[in-house]
């Protein structure tokens, strides 16, 4: 177990298989390399929360939610970094948030998980299949 | 910044993993190539610094940010 006192959720215990390792972190976040997940209740809607960061989580959600024919080629180096092997283990995230009277979600640098490794990495797409600011 | 100058077909090592050759030069344009290992992130620097900008604006979100999200995913 894993203990972390967050800056929005208190005191949390995380078991260690439930921490998703992005072993280069995120984008402009290199030395955070632990995440977990937290579903908000009664919401389709996530946390991802930084595990070396208290004040680090964003919102995130699957791009599916928002773009029913959502779909992402991923290139084999990003297979491979994320070891993935089978499709069915693949996780896609997008990070979402407020401008003004808009809700953005970030479709140009989608989170991809491999949930059987608990590994991670942030693509970031030349040509985001939906445009880069998705306005909800 | 170090600055050397190179033709098509020549390239550059950085250390012992990774090359960077100069593939075409075409006008204002010069197309790379990077050989680099896996866990090598590369990107455009461009679009780094908006993937970046995103993250660090979307880290740091609260409730009544949250309740907004969630309305307009409800309204979808």
């Amino acid at each position: 177990m894993i203990k972390i006192n967050t800056s929005r959720f208190g005191m949390l215990e995380v078991k260690e298989e439930k921490v998703i390792h992005f072993a280069s972190g995120l984008v402009g976040l290199p030395d955070l390399n632990r995440f977990f997940i937290i579903d908000h209740k009664d919401t389709p809607l996530k946390w991802l929360q930084a595990v070396d960061d208290p004040d680090i989580a964003f919102i995130v959600v699957s791009p599916t939610l928002i773009v029913e024919d959502y779909s992402l080629n991923l290139d084999n180096s990003v297979k491979q970094f994320i070891k993935l092997e089978n499709k069915d283990d693949l996780a896609v995230l997008v990070t979402m948030r407020v401008d003004g009277e808009d809700v953005i979600a970030n479709f140009q640098g989608p989170i991809v998980i491999n949930s059987r490794a608990m590994m991670g990495v942030q693509v970031v797409l030349d040509r985001p299949e939906k445009t880069y600011q998705e306005v909800v | 910044m170090l600055v050397l100058t190179r033709k098509s077909d020549e390239s550059i090592k950085l250390g012992d993993d990774i090359t960077i050759t100069i593939v075409e030069v075409k006008g204002n344009s010069v197309r790379i190539g990077i050989e680099a290992p896996s866990g090598l992130r590369i990107y455009r620097k461009e679009l780094y610094e908006k993937i970046r900008d995103e993250n660090f604006r979307a880290s740091n979100l609260f409730m009544d940010e949250f309740t907004k999200i969630n309305k307009a995913l409800r309204s979808k």
